[in-house]
This record gives structure tokens, C-alpha cells and sequence, in this order.
């Protein structure tokens, strides 16, 4: 369906490899390859100049080289005659192997130029296959499985080898001639031998046979053909062309079916590697027989610790011979990321932090959320914070009922005892582990969330005071513990750094691969930073980022969004470093000292948000003037009360999805972002799905509520902000925040109190 | 592997390594390029007129505009590896007619760019009428032909003239098995084959062949693309879900045919199949995500099989079908954002896999996945209705994807901003309609020395056909409105590349229809 069947046709007769068919001895004598070039040169020129308006023909003519000009000189004296060579001879051999020999020649004119009696000659070909066709149907209906009627089919998978009836028609034959009472394993034996036989013709005719290659695997899979042969054929087939997937994909099948080991398949990639390092079919089909080593932990293959080291020599080899090949850098990619990553995630952080005090300063006992990297608790249950509905999820929330009878309680936590958190990466967290904290509850005072219903926030430079580390009882102080450790890993990885250190000192020597090396630094950082608790590396990678942003524009997005990965990283790795973020949130009407205290992370040209295992903790968030144009990942800060996304660059209310899973936001500032500008939603699909057609009819019941609501109009805005419970709303400076829309807005959101600074009746 | 270092290295240390993409890329016009073999050269020039002559064959097959320069690449040839060589072969030839553009004067250059409407239709509709024995390789794939000439011809917004269009449906309803599907020629022998669409091949299957998923996905296209009352309702539906049922595998997955092939394309043309005709439905969606899933590579792309390598017409296709079934956000989007990204070419096409030769039928597989991801697809007119709550229910929650796009965004320039990838997307896919339509031209320029022809091709040097016609014809129209913001607005004339009269009918990418019969066929399916 890919590849173009023409071109198969044409690769397989164009190939050197061992079943090349020379078509036709005339034909190659009237078009060698070098003649057929020269006319397409020759061809685009003369049209050039006619285009030119034959004013000055020579600038585009003019070869650049004296040298050149005597091959130019010497090929323009061609006549153009020469071009459509009009004997027979030519015309049939292109008529009917049309796909190979075509090349230049333009198609109509071979198809016009058919003589009458060439028509004739193919119309009686034509006609000889029909007829042949018409038996092997007449046999394929009547169930007649004769040799006569077998060998009828192989006569026409010879010819065409993409037809699939007859494939399927050998397959009942043989199952058949199994089914018969007399048969023995010897005449079995040479029954499959024969389709064996059958499919290698077809093979040679057109080795990208979806059909040949499937009805091979489907005989071998019957057990009574000798297997051995299979890699003498693969190995033909892998010479003419290295890359067929079709081959690949056979050869992984025979090495399983054989008990092959991987380890000599893993010579065999080495040798074809040697051949051609550019070749990724065996680089990739390397990193399939090395994963399966690992997984089996086979004997050497126990731990990644001897393994890896020399594949990355290996790598090297091939990068350092030519940096510009593809195919060596995208094994190092997958080489870096198993040296990275470890199978059973860890728990980064959890909220509240070990050792931490909760003061609950509430009446009404709101539930405490409680979240961890990955965890569980068997009485706890633990959902996953994902936007899809997989099961997976980096965040795991818990909710915790707190008996509002115990004033000061420790609860201890213990995560990991029982199934159910799994990564993203589709592994089951399953280290015990345990972290206590104590609650407080208290008679409320003043609660923040209160000041909201009462009072407007406005983040506003003049309302943040700049946070004092003379507090105490702060909840920066419990930045150290927010990292869990974990000793478990410590000194596996020892050889992790040791591998890295090595890549990085090597790529710093020889100035490639400034992408690598990032990722290199990268990576080395966050596995040592548990241990040495500052990213060592951070200012280098940064540096790096904005170098390949000015290097290579293309793909400068990709690399805005690294940056600011590792920017947030930063920022977030050292208490010093955070505490400059953080300000103190006072307002202008209370003189109340203690305001709550927001993390101000505005102005820092952000395009994405990360490090969320250290900002479990934020319950204010400033995100204004960055350029972020999507949320994704900040459902995990489910503490997070207020939030400001002003002047960023959102493009959708859909955007703001992350939202809909922070049960206590109540104020929320998405000013002068996008929203409306542009009708198509980056961020959803709409309805390609019939499915989804179904999915929306439960929501009936809702819309009854708001039927006097122009619902099928402002449904994204339906759809995102019903389930807020914000008390204000910032909403000025979108294409969309009309008058009309904000008067829906106060529809579906009805505890809203204000609504662009204005207060709402 | 030859000597671990490579004395061409030391040369060019002081330039940025890094992802051959990423350097390329940034050198991409051809002239900085056309600068990167005069390095090589440099290496040796005595050796200059030796291996002119030496060279001679291999310098054919490139343009007379090679400079001496550049025959010291081909000396350089011998330590390349094959892969290397045909990759520098073709670079060189698409730069070639690049340079040869760039000279022009801009009047030539609009002229050079202009899309050969008439003969394209010409050639296609030929193509429909009767094609030369040649073909009988195809033999077993007849819809696909009428699928990839119908869509050819309603892309360059034509129509078949009502006869034809009737000997279509009248040839594609006897493909239909009594069973359900459609199989690659007719079934039941009819009366005398006198019929246009018929002489299609010479050599015909008269008798029942069996159905098959690839065949269906091209003859409900086809049928799609045709339009009307009478096409539409010659798919038996009720048949054609039996069918499908059929071919599903337990394990999720979908067999091409009866016994067949299980893999990615067959998951992908039976949902495609099921959603157009509206009768997708849960037994059918089954764990098709977790085999698709199962095939996503760790290099971001898709593979046909698991444990094959990703590919890009299979990215297409398991992309697409886990956008169809709702499941889109399990796939590792970002990943796979990247490798289609790097899978353009300096030549501004693309690859289909990593490390091979670009090929003008991905501007559609690769080009259309940045459509999907870039949700080209949100259809006007029907609005869905709000979903339901998102916890538990079937809904499709765009967080992750919204990642892809957050990442994607916008680049340096504002007004260029498009989503669903890391990179500039308008920009890349400009380039490969470029590559495209300068290709055409170069294939029309030749027309005008002979008669006029059209038709694409994969690359310069190979010759035309109905497949890669359709593919770069529908990648095109993809990337004319890759810019676009807004549904309604037209696209920018930068966009459309060449003059306006070049602007194709847009597609709907997740079935590579035109958008506008998919919206008849889709009420047509929906009211029934």
C-alpha cells in the first residue's frame, strides 16, 4: 500500500542481488542506464531555454567547469531523435516491463505507440492469462486440488505474485493433501518443500510480496520443513536490498521459530553493520535482539552494566566515520535511553512531605490530598492524574479523611505494598515505602480561600512582597524532604554515570552532536541529583538549548521547550534558587502580614511546564508573560487555589483542560491570551470519531440545565468551565471574552463573583 | 566500520555537528549545500581531471550543472557507504533543479511551478479507460487504481463523465463479494466485459476473487469519492461489518484477507472502512489500540508489525486509526511528533523510514500525520455535542496531545505559527510541496520537449504512475492548508505554492477523501 507497486516491480528487475533477470538482452543494449540519464538532462534543458525566451540561453546552460562543459558539450551534440528510439524492439520491451524500463520515457507515448501487431502480441498474452485465470478459478471453486490445478497456481503467482487467491488457494490445497489418510511425513515433507519453492519465485519476481512473504512464514509454521535453509535465503534476499522490512521481518520470525539465539543474530546485525553502517534496519533490528537479551536476562546479558559501555564503542565507530549519517544517532538515542531509564519508577516526591506538618485551618474538614510520584496504600485509594484514560499516570492522588475528632494526628503512609500504580511507561511501582506526617487541625481563623469569596486577588506586582526566609514554620523549609530517597538504586548506577561521563567527555572533545551532548548533561544530572541535590550541568545545557535554537530554526520549538524544561529544573533544584521565586501575596486592603506565599515563575519565556515533583506544594501559581500554549502536566499541582496565565499563549479553552482536575482553584486570570483567534483547536479532535458521537449523549442531563444557554455555540466553554468552582475570572484580552460570551460565562459558572475585576450582582 | 575517524572530520569540526537532520536542515538551501561538496573537494584537486574521466558515468546521472567540485565528491564515493551515495545522488539531483528554479526569472519560475491540470486529467482519465498490459502486476489491486485516479481527479477538482462514473460503480459493485468486501477485481463473470472501465486491464479475473481489507479501504474510497445516491448505496454495509468481523483477529488486530496478513495497514483500513461507513462499533474497536500500541517504536514512529522498525506510511495508519477509536492520547505523541519531523529531507520531502532515499508518496503518509496532528480534521457543521464527564467515560481527553502542540507551536515568526509540531510545520511542508511541484514541473518541462504529460512521481529519475499521483497530489493539498488558522479563511498564496490556480480541493486527512464528498458520504451514512 506504501511503497509503489510499479517500483517494486521495477527494483526487483533493477536490482544486482542473485535473482536478477536480465529482462531482455535487446532492451538493455537500446537503454543503458547511461544514455537514459543523459536524455533527461538533456530533455529539461532544452525546455529551459525555451522558457528563458531564448534571450540568453547560456547562463542556464553554462557549466560551471571547464571540465564539465566538455561532458555537457559532448552530451548536448545528442540528437534529439535519439531520444525516443522508435524501433519495435524498444517499444514492446518497454510496453511490457513498462514499470522498470520506463524511466524517461513519457508513458503515454509507449502506450500510443503501440504498433497493431504489438497490440496483438498483448492482447493474446493478455488473453492466455485470462484463460488461465478462468481454470484456476473453475479449480478453486470446485475444491480440485490435482497437481495439475496446484502447479496452474504457481504458474500464475509467478506471474503476479500479489494476487492472493491463489495463495490462499495453495494453502487449502495443502491442508488438503494433509488431511489425506495416506499421506507421510516424507511426502508431507515435499509438499511444503514445493510451496516453499513456489514462494521463492514469486519472491525473486517481486520481493516486497506481502502475500509470498506471509504464505513462506505460514509453511514453515507447519513444522515439517527444514528451517535452516531459510537463513541461506534471507541472507540473499538481505543482500539485494539491506532494508527490506519484508526480509527483516522474516528473519525475526525464522530466528524465533529455529531457537536461533539472539546473541548470533546480534552477530549477524554486527556483520551487516560492518557492510553498511548506514544501514538502521540492523541497527534497529540490534536494539530489538538487545532488548530481548535484557528482558530474558540471558547469560552475559544479566545486567546492562558490561553491555552497554561496549555498545557505546561500538556507536561510536560509526558516528565519529561520518556525524551526518542518520542511522548511528538514533541507536545512540535508544542506547542513552536505557542507560537512563530503570524499569521500576521511583517515587520523586510526595505532598505532604515526609516529616511534614499539615495545618489545617478549616472548619468544614475539606479532605487533605495526598500525593505521591507512585504509590499506594492498601486502604488508600489511589487514582491515577492523566489526561487519558489509561491507567497510567506520572501523579497519583489519594484522598485522605481526616476524623475531625483527632486535633493532632500523625498519619503514615506506606506506598507500594499492593498493585495498581503503574508509570507511564507501563511499569508497576513496587518498592515498599513509607512517609508520615502530622496533622493539625485547627479552628479557622481566616482561611485564604475565604479571603477569595470576600475579597478580589489581584496578582499585581504591588501585592507581592518579597518572601523572607525569616519565616519559620514555612513550607519552602520542607523543600529538602520533598525528595524521597531512595538508597536502592544508588549504587547500580554507578556504572550509569560512569557510561555518561564517559559519552559526555567524549562528545565535549570532539565539538558534535550539541543535541547529544545536551541530553548527555542532562541526563547526568538528574540521575546524580538525589545524591548531590544541585544540577551541576544546568547552565551549560541552557547555553546549548539557545545555541541549537539559533543554529537550527527548524526545529526551534523543540528546543524552546527543552529549555525550558531544564530552566524550571534549575530554578527548582536548590531551596536558594526557589526561594527568589517566591513572594509573599499581601493585599492592598488587609495589612494581614502572613499572605499566603505564591510562586511567581512569570517572565521567564517558558513554552512548557515541568518540575511539577517539586511544586507539589504551590497553592498559588503565577504563570503570566511566559509563552506557554498548553498546561499539559499541571493537573498534578492539585493544590494550586490560584493561578494566573496572563498574557501566555493559549489558543483554546480546550487548552485549559489540566484545569478541570484542580477541585480547588478559585481564582484564575487566563487574560490576553489567544483564545479565539483561530478556529481550529489544536488541542482536540472533533468528531472523527462515531464513537464519540455516542460518548456525548450523557451529558443531556446537564444541558437541561443551562437549556436557555446557546450550549451547541459555546459547548468548549460548557464542556471546560462547569465543573470550576471559581469564585473570579480574568478573561479580558481574548478574541473570545465578547460581551455575549462573558454573559454565557456567568451562566455556566454560577458561584462566579467577578469577572474581569468587575463584581458580578 | 572503516577507521573510527575520518580525515573529512578535521575539515569540518569548526561547523555544528548534530543530528544530520538538524545540520542539514540548517543548510538547506542548495547553495550552502552545493558549499558542502566544494569541502569535500578541496580534499583533491590534482586528482581532478583523472576522475573526470574516471567518472564519467556517474556524473550522467546528475545534471550538467555539477562543477568540477563535484566530481571530487564522487571520488569520494568510494569510502561512502551505499546508502550514503544514493542519498548524495539524489540530493544533487533535486538541488539541481532547484538551483536551475532559483535562476530563473520570477515570471518563469510561476510558470514552472504551475500545476499541469489538463494533463494530469488527461493522464489520469487515460488511466481509468484502459491502461497497457504492463499493468498486470497490479492485477489483483484494480480498486486501488480507481481509487488512486478518482481521488487524482476530484483533488484537481474534476469530474468523470457520468458514464464513466457508472461503469465504475457497476465495475467496483462487482468486486463486492457476496460475503461482503471487496476483492482486487470482479467477481461473478458479467456479460461481455465491453465496459470502459473493464479494458482497465486486458487481463481479467472473471471469477470471484476473494475479498480483501486493503481492496475494501480503496473500493468504499472510491465509491466515497464518486458520490451520489448510486454509489454510495451500492456498499452493502451490513455485509461489509461481517466481513469485518471476519478478518478481526483475536488479538486485536485486523487480517488483510482470509488467512492473511495481520498488521497495522489492515487495523488501519478496516476502522477507516467501519468510521466512514458508520458502522464502527465496540466489538470492532477491541483492542485494536493495544496492538497499534504495541508497534509504536522507541524511535517515535510506528512499525507495520511489533518489533519491526517505525515506517512511514504505518505511522499514518496507526495514527489515524487510534484518532478514529478514541484512544490517540496512549500513543507516545511527542515521540512521534519528533520522528515525523525528522523524517523531511533537505530535499523537503520526505523519508519513509529513518535513513532512506525521500520518496514524493510520503508528502502524504508523513505530511498527513502533521494534519492529524495538527487536527485538520474538525469538520464544520457537525458540532459534537459536549462530552460527557471526564472521568470514566469513553471520552477522549486531549491533555496529552496538547502537549504535542504546545510543544509545536509557533516558531520565530508569528504569523507562522502551526501546530502539532516541534517545528515549523508550514515551513517544512512548503518545502515538500516544493520538491513536489518543481518535480512535476521537471516531469512537464519534459512533457513540453515531447507531448505534454502529467502525472507525479516518486523522485527525479523515476517515471510517473497513478500511485505516487494521488499520494503527492493529496500530500499537497495537505500542506497547502497546513497554515491555516481558520477553517473558512483560504490559504495563504504563499502556501499554495505557485500560482493560486494551483489550489487543490482540501482532504479530509484521516481517510484521504475530499473533504467535501466525505461530508456527503458521512450524512448519506448517517441518516441511513
Amino acid at each position: 500500500m506504501f511503497s509503489c507497486y510499479y517500483c517494486n516491480f521495477c527494483k526487483n528487475r533493477k536490482t544486482t542481488g542473485p535473482f536478477t533477470q536480465i529482462p531482455n538482452p535487446k532492451s538493455v543494449l537500446i537503454l543503458p542506464k547511461k544514455k537514459k540519464k543523459n536524455r533527461a538532462a538533456h530533455q529539461y534543458h532544452l525546455h529551459l531555454s525555451s522558457v528563458a525566451a531564448g534571450r540568453q540561453p547560456s547562463p542556464l546552460r553554462r557549466p560551471l567547469s571547464p571540465a564539465s562543459s566538455v561532458i555537457g558539450a559532448h552530451h548536448r551534440c545528442v540528437p534529439v531523435k535519439l531520444l525516443l528510439p522508435p524501433s519495435p524492439a524498444f517499444t514492446t520491451v518497454v510496453a511490457f516491463s513498462a514499470p522498470a524500463f520506463s524511466r524517461r520515457g513519457p508513458t503515454s507515448f509507449q502506450i500510443s505507440a503501440l504498433k497493431p501487431e504489438e497490440e496483438a502480441a498483448s492482447v493474446a498474452k493478455a488473453q492466455k492469462l485470462r484463460a488461465l485465470q478462468t481454470q484456476f478459478f473453475s479449480f478453486h471453486h470446485n475444491k480440485i486440488y490435482t497437481k495439475e490445478a496446484v502447479e496452474l497456481s504457481a504458474k500464475l503467482l509467478e506471474i503476479n505474485p500479489e494476487s492472493y487467491t491463489p495463495w490462499n488457494y495453495r494453502k487449502l490445497a495443502v491442508e488438503h493433501y494433509l488431511s489425506q489418510p495416506d499421506c507421510n511425513p516424507d511426502s508431507i515433507k515435499s509438499v511444503l518443500d514445493d510451496e516453499l519453492r513456489v514462494v521463492e519465485n514469486a519472491l525473486r519476481q517481486n520481493f516486497k510480496s506481502y502475500g509470498a512473504w506471509h504464505h513462506r512464514k505460514w509453511v514453515i509454521s507447519k513444522g515439517h520443513s527444514s528451517i535452516d535453509n531459510e537463513l541461506r535465503l534471507l541472507d540473499k534476499f538481505q543482500k539485494a536490498d539491506s532494508r527490506n522490512f519484508h526480509a527483516w521481518n522474516y528473519r525475526r520470525f525464522v530466528a524465533e521459530s529455529m531457537k536461533r539465539s539472539e546473541q548470533d543474530e546480534l552477530k549477524y546485525t554486527e556483520d551487516m553493520i560492518y557492510k553498511n553502517f548506514s544501514n538502521y534496519s540492523a541497527w534497529h533490528n540490534r536494539s530489538v535482539l538487545l532488548s530481548a537479551l535484557f528482558e530474558k536476562k540471558a547469560e552475559g546479558f544479566l545486567s546492562k552494566e558490561k553491555v552497554l559501555p561496549e555498545e557505546y564503542e561500538f556507536i561510536h565507530q560509526a558516528i565519529f566515520t561520518d556525524p551526518d549519517d542518520q542511522s548511528g544517532w538514533f541507536y545512540h538515542l535508544w542506547l542513552l535511553d536505557q542507560t537512563v531509564t530503570t524499569d521500576s519508577p521511583l517515587l520523586a516526591s510526595s505532598w505532604p512531605a515526609h516529616g511534614y506538618d499539615v495545618l489545617l485551618v478549616e472548619e468544614r474538614c475539606y479532605n487533605v490530598t495526598v500525593e505521591c510520584g507512585f504509590n499506594k496504600n492498601e486502604d488508600l485509594l489511589w487514582k491515577p492524574l492523566s489526561a487519558s484514560n489509561s491507567q497510567t499516570a506520572r501523579v497519583w492522588v489519594a484522598h485522605l479523611k481526616i476524623p475531625s475528632s483527632d486535633l493532632h494526628s500523625t498519619v503514615e503512609v506506606s506506598v507500594g505494598h499492593s498493585k495498581g500504580i503503574i508509570s507511564t511507561r507501563g511499569f508497576e511501582y513496587s518498592h515498599p515505602s513509607m512517609f508520615s506526617f502530622k496533622v493539625h487541625v485547627q479552628p479557622m481563623e481566616r482561611d485564604f480561600s475565604q479571603v477569595s469569596v470576600a475579597e478580589s486577588i489581584s496578582l499585581r506586582e504591588e501585592n507581592f512582597m518579597i518572601y523572607g526566609t525569616q519565616s519559620e514554620e514555612s513550607i519552602i523549609n520542607s523543600f529538602n524532604q520533598l525528595s524521597i530517597k531512595n538508597g536502592h538504586e544508588s549504587t547500580a548506577s554507578n556504572w550509569r554515570s560512569e557510561a555518561l561521563a564517559k559519552e559526555i567527555e567524549c562528545f565535549r572533545e570532539l565539538k558534535i552532536g550539541k543535541l547529544t551532548l545536551a541530553r548527555l548533561l542532562m541526563a547526568c544530572d538528574v540521575m546524580s541529583y538525589p545524591f548531590a541535590n544541585k544540577l551541576v550541568h544546568s547552565e551549560e545545557v541552557l547555553e546549548l538549548y539557545s545555541d541549537l535554537m539559533k543554529l537550527d530554526p527548524t526545529h526551534y520549538q523543540y528546543y524552546k521547550d527543552e529549555h525550558s524544561m531544564v530552566l524550571l529544573q534549575k530554578v527548582t533544584s536548590s531551596k536558594e534558587s526557589l526561594l527568589q521565586h517566591c513572594f509573599q501575596y499581601k493585599d492592598s486592603v488587609s495589612s494581614a502580614i502572613c499572605g499566603p506565599i505564591c510562586l511567581r515563575l512569570n517572565n521567564l519565556s517558558l513554552s512548557r511546564m515541568g518540575a511539577f515533583e517539586k511544586l507539589l506544594w504551590v497553592q498559588m501559581l503565577d504563570l503570566s508573560d511566559n509563552e506557554l500554549q498548553s498546561i499539559e502536566g499541571l493537573e498534578a499541582m492539585q493544590l494550586i487555589s490560584c493561578l494566573s496565565l496572563r498574557n501566555n499563549k493559549l489558543r483554546s479553552l480546550t487548552a485549559l483542560e489540566p484545569l478541570r482536575k484542580l477541585k480547588l482553584l478559585r481564582v484564575l486570570d487566563i487574560s490576553y491570551n489567544e483564545i479565539g483567534d483561530h478556529s481550529i483547536d489544536t488541542t482536540r479532535y472533533l468528531c472523527s470519531s462515531p464513537l464519540s458521537h455516542s460518548v456525548g449523549s450523557e451529558s443531556n442531563k446537564d444541558e437541561t440545565v443551562t437549556s436557555d444557554v446557546a450550549l451547541i455555540d459555546n459547548w468548549e466553554a460548557f464542556y471546560i468551565f462547569k465543573d470550576f468552582n471559581l469564585n473570579q475570572l480574568d478573561i479580558v484580552g481574548n478574541t473570545i471574552a465578547d460581551e455575549k460570551f462573558k454573559s454565557v460565562l456567568v451562566k455556566i459558572v454560577p458561584k462566579l463573583k467577578q469577572l474581569d475585576g468587575k463584581l458580578l450582582g | 566500520m572503516r577507521q573510527s575517524k575520518n580525515p573529512n572530520i578535521d575539515n569540518k569540526t569548526d561547523k555544528e555537528h548534530m543530528f544530520r537532520y538538524s545540520q542539514i536542515l540548517e543548510l538547506r538551501r542548495w547553495i550552502k549545500v552545493i558549499f558542502r561538496w566544494k569541502n569535500f573537494a578541496l580534499l583533491n584537486v590534482t586528482n581532478y581531471l583523472i576522475s573526470v574521466t574516471k567518472h564519467e558515468l556517474s556524473t550522467q546521472c546528475l545534471s550538467p550543472l555539477i562543477t568540477g567540485a563535484d566530481f571530487e565528491t564522487m571520488e569520494s564515493f568510494r569510502s561512502l557507504t551505499v546508502t550514503q551515495r544514493d542519498q548524495i545522488l539524489v540530493e544533487q539531483q533535486v538541488f539541481d533543479i532547484f538551483k536551475t528554479f532559483y535562476n530563473l526569472p520570477p515570471s518563469s519560475q510561476s510558470f514552472m511551478l504551475e500545476l499541469q491540470r489538463e494533463n494530469h486529467v488527461e493522464y489520469l482519465t487515460k488511466g481509468l479507460t484502459g491502461l497497457g498490459p504492463s499493468f498486470c502486476v497490479l492485477d489483483a489491486n484494480r480498486p486501488w487504481i480507481c481509487y488512486w485516479i478518482l481521488h487524482s481527479i476530484a483533488l484537481l477538482d474534476e469530474f468523470v463523465d457520468p458514464e464513466l462514473e457508472d461503469n465504475t460503480i457497476d465495475f467496483l459493485s462487482r468486486c463486492q463479494g457476496p460475503n461482503g468486501g471487496y476483492a482486487g477485481g470482479p467477481g461473478q463473470a458479467s456479460k461481455i466485459l465491453d465496459i470502459i472501465i473493464v479494458k482497465l486491464l486486458p487481463t481479467i479475473f472473471c471469477m470471484l476473487t476473494m475479498p480483501h481489507l486493503a481492496t475494501t479501504y480503496a473500493a468504499v474510497n472510491s465509491l466515497v469519492t464518486l458520490g451520489g445516491d448510486k454509489a454510495l448505496s451500492s456498499i452493502n454495509r451490513e455485509k461489509l461489518y461481517m466481513f469485518l468481523r471476519q478478518m478481526k483477529d483475536a488479538s486485536g488486530g485486523f487480517r488483510m484477507h482470509d488467512g492473511g496478513e495481520i498488521d497495522v495497514r489492515a487495523c488501519y483500513t478496516a476502522i477507516s472502512v467501519a468510521s466512514l461507513l458508520n458502522i464502527l462499533d465496540d466489538e470492532l474497536v477491541q483492542n485494536v489500540g493495544n496492538y497499534i500500541l504495541s508497534c509504536q517504536t522507541y524511535e517515535g514512529g510506528i512499525s507495520g508489525e511489533p518489533g519491526s522498525e517505525a515506517h512511514g506510511g504505518y505511522t499514518f495508519c496507526g495514527l489515524a486509526t487510534m484518532i478514529l477509536i478514541n484512544e490517540v492520547d496512549r500513543l507516545d505523541l511527542s515521540s512521534l511528533t519528533d520522528w515525523v519531523v525528522f523524517r523531511q529531507g533537505v530535499e523537503g520531502g520526505f523519508q519513509g523510514r529513518t535513513n532512506k532515499l525521500v520518496d514524493g508518496c510520503y508528502s502524504f503518509w508523513q505530511g498527513g500525520i502533521f494534519a492529524l496532528l495538527k487536527r485538520l480534521n474538525s469538520t464544520k457543521g457537525v458540532k459534537p455535542i459536549p462530552l460527557g464527564d471526564g472521568e470514566g467515560s469513553g471520552e477522549e481527553s486531549p491533555q496529552t496531545t496538547a502537549s504535542s502542540d504546545a510543544a509545536g507551536e509557533e516558531g520565530l515568526n508569528e504569523d507562522l505559527s502551526l501546530g502539532g509540531s516541534h517545528s515549523k510545520i508550514g515551513d517544512q511542508h512548503n518545502t515538500s510541496s516544493q520538491v513536489n511541484v518543481i518535480d512535476i514541473d521537471h516531469n512537464h518541462s519534459k512533457g513540453h520537449a515531447n507531448e505534454l504529460n502529467g502525472g507525479l512521481r516518486d523522485k527525479p529519475g523515476k517515471s510517473r504512475d497513478h500511485y505516487h499521483t494521488c499520494y503527492c497530489l493529496s500530500g499537497l493539498s495537505v500542506c497547502q492548508r497546513s497554515w491555516l488558522e481558520d477553517e473558512d479563511s483560504p490559504p495563504l498564496p504563499r502556501a499554495v505554492l505557485g500560482p493560486y490556480s494551483n489550489l487543490l480541493e482540501p482532504i479530509h486527512p484521516l481517510y484521504n477523501v475530499v473533504l467535501d464528498r466525505y461530508r456527503e458520504a458521512h450524512e448519506f451514512f448517517t441518516k441511513s
